[in-house]
Protein backbone atom coordinates (compact mmCIF):
# COMPACT_ATOMS: atom_id res chain seq x y z
CA UNK A 1 0.00 0.00 0.00
CA UNK A 2 1.15 3.55 -0.72
CA UNK A 3 1.05 6.15 1.95
CA UNK A 4 0.00 9.29 0.07
CA UNK A 5 0.16 11.35 3.23
CA UNK A 6 3.94 11.45 2.79
CA UNK A 7 3.55 13.31 -0.52
CA UNK A 8 3.42 17.05 -0.46
CA UNK A 9 0.16 18.74 -1.28
CA UNK A 10 1.58 20.24 -4.52
CA UNK A 11 2.69 16.80 -5.72
CA UNK A 12 -0.75 15.30 -5.09
CA UNK A 13 -2.33 18.21 -6.98
CA UNK A 14 0.08 17.67 -9.88
CA UNK A 15 -0.75 13.93 -9.99
CA UNK A 16 -4.49 14.62 -9.95
CA UNK A 17 -4.04 17.19 -12.73
CA UNK A 18 -1.99 14.73 -14.77
CA UNK A 19 -4.65 12.05 -14.30
CA UNK A 20 -7.32 14.50 -15.35
CA UNK A 21 -5.38 15.37 -18.52
CA UNK A 22 -4.85 11.69 -19.27
CA UNK A 23 -8.57 10.95 -18.95
CA UNK A 24 -9.42 13.83 -21.27
CA UNK A 25 -6.85 12.63 -23.82
CA UNK A 26 -8.11 9.05 -23.61
CA UNK A 27 -11.77 10.02 -24.02
CA UNK A 28 -10.83 12.28 -26.98
CA UNK A 29 -8.91 9.41 -28.58
CA UNK A 30 -11.86 7.01 -28.21
CA UNK A 31 -14.23 9.60 -29.67
CA UNK A 32 -11.94 10.21 -32.66
CA UNK A 33 -11.58 6.47 -33.34
CA UNK A 34 -15.33 5.87 -33.13
CA UNK A 35 -16.03 8.87 -35.36
CA UNK A 36 -13.54 7.67 -37.97
CA UNK A 37 -15.01 4.16 -37.96
CA UNK A 38 -18.51 5.55 -38.31
CA UNK A 39 -17.49 7.81 -41.20
CA UNK A 40 -15.65 4.95 -42.94
CA UNK A 41 -18.66 2.66 -42.67
CA UNK A 42 -21.00 5.34 -44.00
CA UNK A 43 -18.60 6.10 -46.90
CA UNK A 44 -18.15 2.42 -47.73
CA UNK A 45 -21.89 1.77 -47.81
CA UNK A 46 -22.51 4.90 -49.85
CA UNK A 47 -19.88 4.03 -52.45
CA UNK A 48 -20.29 0.29 -52.42
CA UNK A 49 -21.49 0.23 -56.01
CA UNK A 50 -18.41 2.15 -57.05
CA UNK A 51 -16.00 -0.49 -55.80
CA UNK A 52 -14.31 -2.67 -58.38
CA UNK A 53 -12.61 -5.98 -58.48
CA UNK A 54 -8.90 -5.49 -58.89
CA UNK A 55 -6.09 -7.95 -59.41
CA UNK A 56 -3.54 -8.47 -56.70
CA UNK A 57 -0.68 -10.17 -58.55
CA UNK A 58 2.48 -12.05 -57.60
CA UNK A 59 4.60 -14.63 -59.39
CA UNK A 60 7.48 -17.04 -59.06
CA UNK A 61 9.70 -18.31 -61.83
CA UNK A 62 12.07 -21.04 -60.68
CA UNK A 63 14.39 -23.57 -62.28
CA UNK A 64 13.94 -27.16 -61.11
CA UNK A 65 16.43 -29.93 -61.87
CA UNK A 66 16.56 -29.04 -65.55
CA UNK A 67 19.69 -27.58 -67.14
CA UNK A 68 17.81 -24.63 -68.53
CA UNK A 69 14.85 -22.53 -67.50
CA UNK A 70 12.33 -23.43 -70.19
CA UNK A 71 9.40 -21.60 -68.63
CA UNK A 72 8.70 -18.03 -69.55
CA UNK A 73 6.07 -15.70 -68.14
CA UNK A 74 4.43 -12.46 -69.16
CA UNK A 75 2.53 -10.01 -66.99
CA UNK A 76 0.98 -6.96 -68.65
CA UNK A 77 1.51 -3.41 -67.32
CA UNK A 78 -0.77 -2.72 -64.38
CA UNK A 79 -1.08 1.04 -64.83
CA UNK A 80 -3.73 0.87 -67.59
CA UNK A 81 -5.55 -2.09 -66.15
CA UNK A 82 -8.87 -0.26 -66.07
CA UNK A 83 -8.97 0.22 -69.83
CA UNK A 84 -6.88 -2.58 -71.30
CA UNK A 85 -7.48 -5.20 -68.65
CA UNK A 86 -4.83 -7.40 -67.17
CA UNK A 87 -3.05 -10.15 -69.09
CA UNK A 88 -0.93 -12.92 -67.58
CA UNK A 89 0.64 -15.75 -69.54
CA UNK A 90 2.93 -18.67 -68.90
CA UNK A 91 4.69 -20.65 -71.61
CA UNK A 92 6.56 -23.89 -70.99
CA UNK A 93 9.09 -25.21 -73.51
CA UNK A 94 8.26 -28.77 -74.49
CA UNK A 95 10.46 -31.39 -72.90
CA UNK A 96 12.28 -33.71 -75.27
CA UNK A 97 12.47 -31.09 -77.98
CA UNK A 98 15.27 -28.66 -78.63
CA UNK A 99 15.20 -24.92 -78.00
CA UNK A 100 12.36 -25.07 -75.47
CA UNK A 101 13.68 -21.99 -73.69
CA UNK A 102 13.98 -20.06 -76.96
CA UNK A 103 10.44 -20.87 -78.05
CA UNK A 104 8.80 -20.13 -74.69
CA UNK A 105 10.65 -16.80 -74.52
CA UNK A 106 9.63 -16.03 -78.09
CA UNK A 107 5.99 -16.75 -77.21
CA UNK A 108 5.87 -14.40 -74.22
CA UNK A 109 7.85 -11.72 -76.08
CA UNK A 110 5.37 -11.92 -78.96
CA UNK A 111 2.46 -11.65 -76.54
CA UNK A 112 4.06 -8.55 -75.07
CA UNK A 113 4.40 -7.02 -78.56
CA UNK A 114 0.72 -7.59 -79.32
CA UNK A 115 -0.51 -6.03 -76.07
CA UNK A 116 -3.13 -4.52 -75.58
CA UNK A 117 -5.72 -7.13 -76.49
CA UNK A 118 -9.38 -6.44 -77.06
CA UNK A 119 -11.31 -8.16 -74.33
CA UNK A 120 -14.34 -9.21 -76.36
CA UNK A 121 -12.38 -10.22 -79.45
CA UNK A 122 -11.57 -13.74 -78.31
CA UNK A 123 -11.35 -15.14 -81.85
CA UNK A 124 -9.01 -12.37 -82.96
CA UNK A 125 -6.82 -12.92 -79.90
CA UNK A 126 -6.75 -16.66 -80.57
CA UNK A 127 -5.72 -15.86 -84.14
CA UNK A 128 -2.75 -13.88 -82.80
CA UNK A 129 -1.68 -16.95 -80.82
CA UNK A 130 -2.14 -19.15 -83.91
CA UNK A 131 0.05 -16.68 -85.82
CA UNK A 132 2.78 -16.98 -83.18
CA UNK A 133 2.51 -20.77 -83.39
CA UNK A 134 2.75 -20.73 -87.18
CA UNK A 135 5.93 -18.65 -86.97
CA UNK A 136 7.47 -21.18 -84.58
CA UNK A 137 6.44 -23.94 -86.99
CA UNK A 138 8.09 -22.13 -89.93
CA UNK A 139 11.30 -21.87 -87.91
CA UNK A 140 11.49 -25.35 -86.39
CA UNK A 141 9.07 -27.60 -88.33
CA UNK A 142 7.86 -29.42 -85.19
CA UNK A 143 11.44 -29.64 -83.90
CA UNK A 144 10.58 -27.28 -81.03
CA UNK A 145 7.43 -26.22 -79.25
CA UNK A 146 5.91 -24.83 -76.10
CA UNK A 147 2.66 -24.79 -74.21
CA UNK A 148 0.82 -21.58 -73.46
CA UNK A 149 -1.79 -20.49 -70.95
CA UNK A 150 -3.03 -16.92 -70.91
CA UNK A 151 -5.75 -15.12 -68.96
CA UNK A 152 -7.23 -11.73 -69.75
CA UNK A 153 -9.12 -10.08 -66.89
CA UNK A 154 -11.22 -6.96 -67.25
CA UNK A 155 -13.35 -5.79 -64.33
CA UNK A 156 -15.30 -8.83 -63.06
CA UNK A 157 -14.73 -11.04 -66.08
CA UNK A 158 -11.99 -13.27 -67.38
CA UNK A 159 -11.23 -14.86 -70.74
CA UNK A 160 -8.64 -17.57 -71.03
CA UNK A 161 -6.61 -19.14 -73.81
CA UNK A 162 -4.72 -22.39 -73.71
CA UNK A 163 -2.50 -24.57 -75.86
CA UNK A 164 -1.03 -27.77 -74.49
CA UNK A 165 -1.06 -28.97 -70.91
CA UNK A 166 -0.17 -26.02 -68.69
CA UNK A 167 -2.63 -24.92 -66.03
CA UNK A 168 -5.22 -22.26 -65.42
CA UNK A 169 -6.55 -22.97 -61.93
CA UNK A 170 -9.46 -21.21 -60.28
CA UNK A 171 -9.73 -21.45 -56.50
CA UNK A 172 -13.21 -20.56 -55.27
CA UNK A 173 -14.94 -21.59 -52.05
CA UNK A 174 -11.93 -23.57 -50.90
CA UNK A 175 -11.89 -25.73 -54.01
CA UNK A 176 -9.38 -25.71 -56.86
CA UNK A 177 -10.61 -26.36 -60.39
CA UNK A 178 -8.55 -26.70 -63.53
CA UNK A 179 -10.32 -24.51 -66.06
CA UNK A 180 -8.58 -25.61 -69.24
CA UNK A 181 -8.52 -29.25 -70.25
CA UNK A 182 -5.24 -30.78 -71.30
CA UNK A 183 -4.84 -31.14 -75.05
CA UNK A 184 -3.28 -34.57 -75.10
CA UNK A 185 -4.08 -38.01 -76.51
CA UNK A 186 -5.73 -39.02 -73.23
CA UNK A 187 -8.60 -36.67 -74.11
CA UNK A 188 -9.09 -38.39 -77.47
CA UNK A 189 -8.87 -41.87 -75.96
CA UNK A 190 -11.42 -41.03 -73.25
CA UNK A 191 -13.83 -39.77 -75.88
CA UNK A 192 -13.54 -42.99 -77.88
CA UNK A 193 -13.79 -45.26 -74.84
CA UNK A 194 -16.75 -43.36 -73.36
CA UNK A 195 -18.60 -43.46 -76.68
CA UNK A 196 -18.13 -47.21 -76.68
CA UNK A 197 -19.54 -47.44 -73.15
CA UNK A 198 -16.20 -48.62 -71.75
CA UNK A 199 -14.15 -47.67 -68.71
CA UNK A 200 -11.25 -45.33 -69.37
CA UNK A 201 -8.47 -46.93 -67.30
CA UNK A 202 -6.63 -47.82 -70.48
CA UNK A 203 -6.30 -44.15 -71.46
CA UNK A 204 -4.20 -43.41 -68.38
CA UNK A 205 -2.00 -46.51 -68.54
CA UNK A 206 0.03 -45.59 -71.57
CA UNK A 207 2.54 -42.81 -70.84
CA UNK A 208 2.69 -41.93 -74.52
CA UNK A 209 -0.94 -40.80 -74.29
CA UNK A 210 0.28 -37.78 -72.35
CA UNK A 211 1.78 -36.55 -75.64
CA UNK A 212 0.29 -33.25 -76.76
CA UNK A 213 -2.07 -33.01 -79.69
CA UNK A 214 -1.75 -29.25 -79.85
CA UNK A 215 0.92 -26.78 -78.78
CA UNK A 216 2.68 -23.61 -79.88
CA UNK A 217 4.79 -24.70 -82.83
CA UNK A 218 2.05 -26.79 -84.40
CA UNK A 219 0.77 -25.53 -87.75
CA UNK A 220 -2.74 -24.02 -87.60
CA UNK A 221 -3.11 -24.99 -83.97
CA UNK A 222 -6.49 -25.06 -82.29
CA UNK A 223 -6.41 -22.58 -79.41
CA UNK A 224 -8.69 -23.47 -76.53
CA UNK A 225 -10.50 -20.27 -75.57
CA UNK A 226 -13.57 -18.99 -73.82
CA UNK A 227 -16.26 -17.89 -76.25
CA UNK A 228 -17.89 -15.92 -73.45
CA UNK A 229 -16.05 -14.56 -70.41
CA UNK A 230 -16.20 -16.18 -67.00
CA UNK A 231 -17.47 -14.09 -64.09
CA UNK A 232 -15.01 -13.56 -61.24
CA UNK A 233 -15.87 -12.81 -57.64
CA UNK A 234 -14.11 -11.27 -54.68
CA UNK A 235 -11.47 -13.59 -53.16
CA UNK A 236 -11.27 -15.78 -56.25
CA UNK A 237 -7.72 -16.92 -56.83
CA UNK A 238 -6.49 -17.59 -60.36
CA UNK A 239 -3.20 -19.42 -60.84
CA UNK A 240 -1.59 -19.45 -64.28
CA UNK A 241 1.20 -21.99 -64.12
CA UNK A 242 3.43 -24.47 -65.85
CA UNK A 243 2.90 -28.18 -65.11
CA UNK A 244 5.98 -28.16 -62.84
CA UNK A 245 3.71 -26.70 -60.16
CA UNK A 246 0.98 -29.35 -60.30
CA UNK A 247 3.52 -32.18 -60.70
CA UNK A 248 4.66 -31.43 -57.16
CA UNK A 249 1.43 -30.15 -55.64
CA UNK A 250 -1.55 -31.96 -57.17
CA UNK A 251 -4.64 -29.91 -57.87
CA UNK A 252 -6.64 -31.35 -54.98
CA UNK A 253 -3.90 -30.42 -52.50
CA UNK A 254 -3.27 -26.86 -53.64
CA UNK A 255 -5.86 -25.45 -51.25
CA UNK A 256 -4.02 -27.05 -48.33
CA UNK A 257 -1.11 -24.73 -49.08
CA UNK A 258 -3.21 -21.59 -49.14
CA UNK A 259 -4.62 -19.46 -46.37
CA UNK A 260 -7.53 -17.48 -47.63
CA UNK A 261 -6.61 -14.29 -45.85
CA UNK A 262 -3.27 -14.27 -47.65
CA UNK A 263 -2.58 -11.80 -50.41
CA UNK A 264 -1.20 -12.88 -53.80
CA UNK A 265 2.37 -12.44 -52.60
CA UNK A 266 1.79 -14.70 -49.59
CA UNK A 267 0.07 -17.36 -51.72
CA UNK A 268 2.87 -17.34 -54.30
CA UNK A 269 5.47 -17.65 -51.57
CA UNK A 270 3.64 -20.51 -49.83
CA UNK A 271 3.24 -22.41 -53.09
CA UNK A 272 6.88 -21.95 -53.99
CA UNK A 273 8.07 -23.20 -50.62
CA UNK A 274 5.58 -26.05 -50.86
CA UNK A 275 7.19 -27.20 -54.09
CA UNK A 276 10.71 -26.74 -52.75
CA UNK A 277 10.05 -28.76 -49.61
CA UNK A 278 8.87 -31.70 -51.72
CA UNK A 279 12.53 -32.05 -52.86
CA UNK A 280 11.44 -33.88 -56.00
CA UNK A 281 14.62 -35.30 -57.60
CA UNK A 282 13.06 -34.83 -61.03
CA UNK A 283 11.50 -31.45 -60.34
CA UNK A 284 10.57 -29.72 -63.58
CA UNK A 285 10.92 -25.95 -63.87
CA UNK A 286 8.06 -24.32 -62.01
CA UNK A 287 6.51 -20.96 -62.67
CA UNK A 288 3.20 -19.46 -61.69
CA UNK A 289 1.40 -16.17 -61.71
CA UNK A 290 -0.99 -15.86 -58.78
CA UNK A 291 -3.90 -13.45 -59.13
CA UNK A 292 -6.16 -12.72 -56.20
CA UNK A 293 -9.31 -10.75 -56.86
CA UNK A 294 -9.87 -8.00 -54.32
CA UNK A 295 -12.58 -5.37 -54.10
CA UNK A 296 -11.29 -1.83 -53.96
CA UNK A 297 -12.28 1.79 -54.54
CA UNK A 298 -9.55 2.14 -57.18
CA UNK B 1 -32.87 -23.70 -82.99
CA UNK B 2 -32.33 -26.22 -80.20
CA UNK B 3 -29.14 -28.16 -79.94
CA UNK B 4 -28.82 -31.04 -77.52
CA UNK B 5 -26.56 -33.97 -76.73
CA UNK B 6 -27.27 -36.97 -74.54
CA UNK B 7 -24.82 -39.14 -72.66
CA UNK B 8 -25.48 -42.43 -70.96
CA UNK B 9 -22.87 -44.72 -69.46
CA UNK B 10 -23.21 -47.78 -67.32
CA UNK B 11 -20.15 -46.80 -65.31
CA UNK B 12 -19.16 -50.38 -64.40
CA UNK B 13 -22.50 -51.02 -62.69
CA UNK B 14 -24.36 -54.29 -63.27
CA UNK B 15 -27.39 -52.63 -64.78
CA UNK B 16 -28.84 -49.31 -65.81
CA UNK B 17 -30.93 -47.68 -63.16
CA UNK B 18 -31.12 -44.36 -64.97
CA UNK B 19 -33.02 -43.58 -68.13
CA UNK B 20 -33.14 -40.62 -70.48
CA UNK B 21 -36.29 -39.89 -72.45
CA UNK B 22 -36.73 -37.40 -75.22
CA UNK B 23 -39.95 -36.30 -76.83
CA UNK B 24 -39.63 -33.98 -79.79
CA UNK B 25 -43.27 -33.08 -80.54
CA UNK B 26 -45.05 -30.78 -79.95
CA UNK B 27 -42.24 -29.29 -77.86
CA UNK B 28 -38.89 -30.77 -76.96
CA UNK B 29 -39.25 -32.55 -73.63
CA UNK B 30 -36.25 -33.97 -71.87
CA UNK B 31 -36.78 -36.33 -68.97
CA UNK B 32 -34.24 -38.10 -66.80
CA UNK B 33 -35.32 -40.88 -64.50
CA UNK B 34 -33.15 -42.15 -61.66
CA UNK B 35 -34.17 -45.36 -59.95
CA UNK B 36 -31.08 -45.69 -57.81
CA UNK B 37 -33.10 -45.83 -54.60
CA UNK B 38 -35.66 -48.32 -55.91
CA UNK B 39 -35.81 -52.10 -55.63
CA UNK B 40 -37.20 -52.54 -59.12
CA UNK B 41 -36.05 -49.55 -61.15
CA UNK B 42 -36.81 -51.20 -64.51
CA UNK B 43 -40.57 -51.38 -64.00
CA UNK B 44 -40.74 -47.84 -62.67
CA UNK B 45 -38.63 -46.57 -65.52
CA UNK B 46 -40.94 -48.32 -67.99
CA UNK B 47 -43.99 -46.80 -66.36
CA UNK B 48 -42.33 -43.39 -66.45
CA UNK B 49 -41.63 -43.69 -70.16
CA UNK B 50 -45.14 -44.97 -70.93
CA UNK B 51 -46.73 -42.01 -69.23
CA UNK B 52 -44.44 -39.62 -71.06
CA UNK B 53 -45.07 -41.14 -74.48
CA UNK B 54 -48.84 -41.34 -73.96
CA UNK B 55 -51.27 -38.45 -74.45
CA UNK B 56 -50.64 -37.46 -70.85
CA UNK B 57 -47.13 -36.52 -71.93
CA UNK B 58 -48.55 -33.59 -73.94
CA UNK B 59 -50.25 -32.07 -70.94
CA UNK B 60 -48.88 -29.41 -68.66
CA UNK B 61 -45.89 -30.11 -66.46
CA UNK B 62 -48.02 -29.55 -63.36
CA UNK B 63 -50.50 -32.17 -64.49
CA UNK B 64 -47.69 -34.58 -65.37
CA UNK B 65 -46.21 -34.15 -61.92
CA UNK B 66 -49.53 -35.09 -60.33
CA UNK B 67 -49.70 -38.22 -62.47
CA UNK B 68 -46.15 -39.20 -61.56
CA UNK B 69 -46.80 -38.58 -57.89
CA UNK B 70 -49.76 -40.97 -58.07
CA UNK B 71 -48.19 -43.69 -60.20
CA UNK B 72 -44.52 -43.88 -59.27
CA UNK B 73 -42.93 -45.33 -56.16
CA UNK B 74 -41.70 -42.94 -53.49
CA UNK B 75 -37.99 -43.39 -54.18
CA UNK B 76 -38.32 -42.42 -57.84
CA UNK B 77 -36.32 -39.40 -58.83
CA UNK B 78 -36.82 -37.52 -62.06
CA UNK B 79 -36.43 -34.28 -63.90
CA UNK B 80 -38.70 -33.10 -66.68
CA UNK B 81 -37.70 -30.17 -68.78
CA UNK B 82 -39.85 -28.79 -71.55
CA UNK B 83 -38.75 -26.15 -74.01
CA UNK B 84 -41.41 -23.49 -74.40
CA UNK B 85 -41.53 -20.42 -76.65
CA UNK B 86 -38.69 -18.38 -75.22
CA UNK B 87 -37.89 -20.30 -72.15
CA UNK B 88 -37.95 -23.56 -70.39
CA UNK B 89 -40.27 -25.18 -67.90
CA UNK B 90 -38.90 -27.70 -65.50
CA UNK B 91 -39.83 -29.79 -62.53
CA UNK B 92 -37.64 -32.08 -60.53
CA UNK B 93 -37.98 -34.57 -57.77
CA UNK B 94 -35.03 -35.92 -55.85
CA UNK B 95 -31.41 -35.39 -56.72
CA UNK B 96 -31.75 -35.21 -60.49
CA UNK B 97 -31.28 -31.58 -61.42
CA UNK B 98 -30.41 -29.07 -64.09
CA UNK B 99 -27.86 -26.27 -64.05
CA UNK B 100 -27.86 -23.23 -66.25
CA UNK B 101 -24.86 -21.31 -67.52
CA UNK B 102 -25.67 -17.67 -68.07
CA UNK B 103 -23.47 -14.59 -68.35
CA UNK B 104 -20.36 -16.34 -67.14
CA UNK B 105 -22.06 -17.82 -64.09
CA UNK B 106 -23.65 -21.14 -63.23
CA UNK B 107 -26.70 -21.75 -61.10
CA UNK B 108 -29.28 -24.39 -60.33
CA UNK B 109 -32.33 -24.24 -62.60
CA UNK B 110 -35.37 -23.59 -60.41
CA UNK B 111 -38.67 -25.44 -60.73
CA UNK B 112 -41.21 -23.66 -62.91
CA UNK B 113 -40.88 -21.46 -65.98
CA UNK B 114 -37.56 -19.82 -66.69
CA UNK B 115 -36.97 -17.35 -69.53
CA UNK B 116 -33.89 -17.99 -71.61
CA UNK B 117 -31.65 -15.70 -73.59
CA UNK B 118 -29.50 -16.59 -76.52
CA UNK B 119 -26.43 -18.69 -75.71
CA UNK B 120 -27.69 -19.86 -72.31
CA UNK B 121 -26.66 -23.45 -71.78
CA UNK B 122 -28.30 -26.10 -69.67
CA UNK B 123 -27.02 -29.37 -68.31
CA UNK B 124 -29.45 -31.88 -66.81
CA UNK B 125 -28.05 -34.91 -65.07
CA UNK B 126 -28.28 -37.32 -62.19
CA UNK B 127 -26.54 -36.54 -58.92
CA UNK B 128 -23.91 -39.16 -59.67
CA UNK B 129 -22.85 -37.17 -62.73
CA UNK B 130 -22.62 -33.90 -60.80
CA UNK B 131 -20.77 -35.52 -57.89
CA UNK B 132 -17.59 -35.66 -59.95
CA UNK B 133 -17.84 -32.13 -61.28
CA UNK B 134 -17.37 -28.75 -59.68
CA UNK B 135 -19.59 -25.87 -60.75
CA UNK B 136 -16.51 -23.99 -61.93
CA UNK B 137 -15.47 -26.94 -64.10
CA UNK B 138 -18.90 -27.20 -65.73
CA UNK B 139 -18.91 -23.45 -66.25
CA UNK B 140 -15.43 -23.29 -67.81
CA UNK B 141 -16.25 -26.14 -70.18
CA UNK B 142 -19.53 -24.52 -71.21
CA UNK B 143 -17.76 -21.26 -72.00
CA UNK B 144 -15.06 -22.97 -74.02
CA UNK B 145 -17.14 -25.52 -75.93
CA UNK B 146 -18.49 -24.60 -79.34
CA UNK B 147 -21.11 -27.34 -79.44
CA UNK B 148 -23.13 -29.39 -76.98
CA UNK B 149 -21.21 -32.57 -77.81
CA UNK B 150 -17.92 -30.79 -77.17
CA UNK B 151 -19.20 -29.56 -73.81
CA UNK B 152 -20.32 -33.04 -72.82
CA UNK B 153 -16.98 -34.55 -73.84
CA UNK B 154 -15.11 -32.05 -71.71
CA UNK B 155 -17.23 -32.88 -68.68
CA UNK B 156 -16.75 -36.60 -69.30
CA UNK B 157 -13.00 -36.02 -69.35
CA UNK B 158 -13.26 -34.41 -65.91
CA UNK B 159 -15.34 -37.29 -64.53
CA UNK B 160 -12.96 -39.79 -66.07
CA UNK B 161 -9.93 -38.09 -64.50
CA UNK B 162 -11.40 -38.88 -61.09
CA UNK B 163 -13.25 -42.11 -61.57
CA UNK B 164 -12.12 -43.58 -64.92
CA UNK B 165 -15.85 -43.94 -65.54
CA UNK B 166 -16.14 -46.73 -62.98
CA UNK B 167 -18.46 -44.69 -60.83
CA UNK B 168 -21.88 -46.15 -61.52
CA UNK B 169 -24.55 -45.02 -63.96
CA UNK B 170 -24.04 -41.66 -65.61
CA UNK B 171 -26.88 -39.97 -67.46
CA UNK B 172 -26.89 -36.43 -68.74
CA UNK B 173 -28.33 -34.17 -71.40
CA UNK B 174 -26.93 -30.78 -72.26
CA UNK B 175 -28.76 -28.32 -74.42
CA UNK B 176 -28.57 -24.88 -75.89
CA UNK B 177 -31.32 -22.73 -77.26
CA UNK B 178 -30.50 -20.23 -79.95
CA UNK B 179 -33.53 -18.03 -79.61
Amino acid sequence: MYDFSLLSRETIQAIIFALFLFIIAFVSFVIIVLYTLFKYTVYTNKHKEKTKLICDVAYFHERGKRDKQEDSIYVSPMDKMETTGFVAACSDGMGGLLNGEVVSKYVTDSLREHFPYQFDAQTANARIITGISDKVYEEYHLGAGATLVMVHILDDYMNFYSLGDSNIILIRNNRATLLNYKQNYITLMIRKLAEGGLETTEAYRDNRAKGLIDFVGNLKCNVLMTNRPLRLFENDIVIVSSDGVTDSIPLNRIVNHIHFDQNADGIARTLKYGIQTRKNPRQDNYSAIVIKMRRSFV
Amino acid sequence: MIEYYTFKHRGAADEYKDEIFLRLVPNLTVAIFNGNKLDSPKSQSLLFSEILSSDEGNKSIDYLTTVFEECLDKGSEYLILRVEQKGIESIRRGDVCAKIVRQGQISLLPNGYFGLSSDDRIICATSNFFDYLSDEGILADALVAGTCSEWMNMMIRRISDQSQLKCGNLSAVDLRLNT
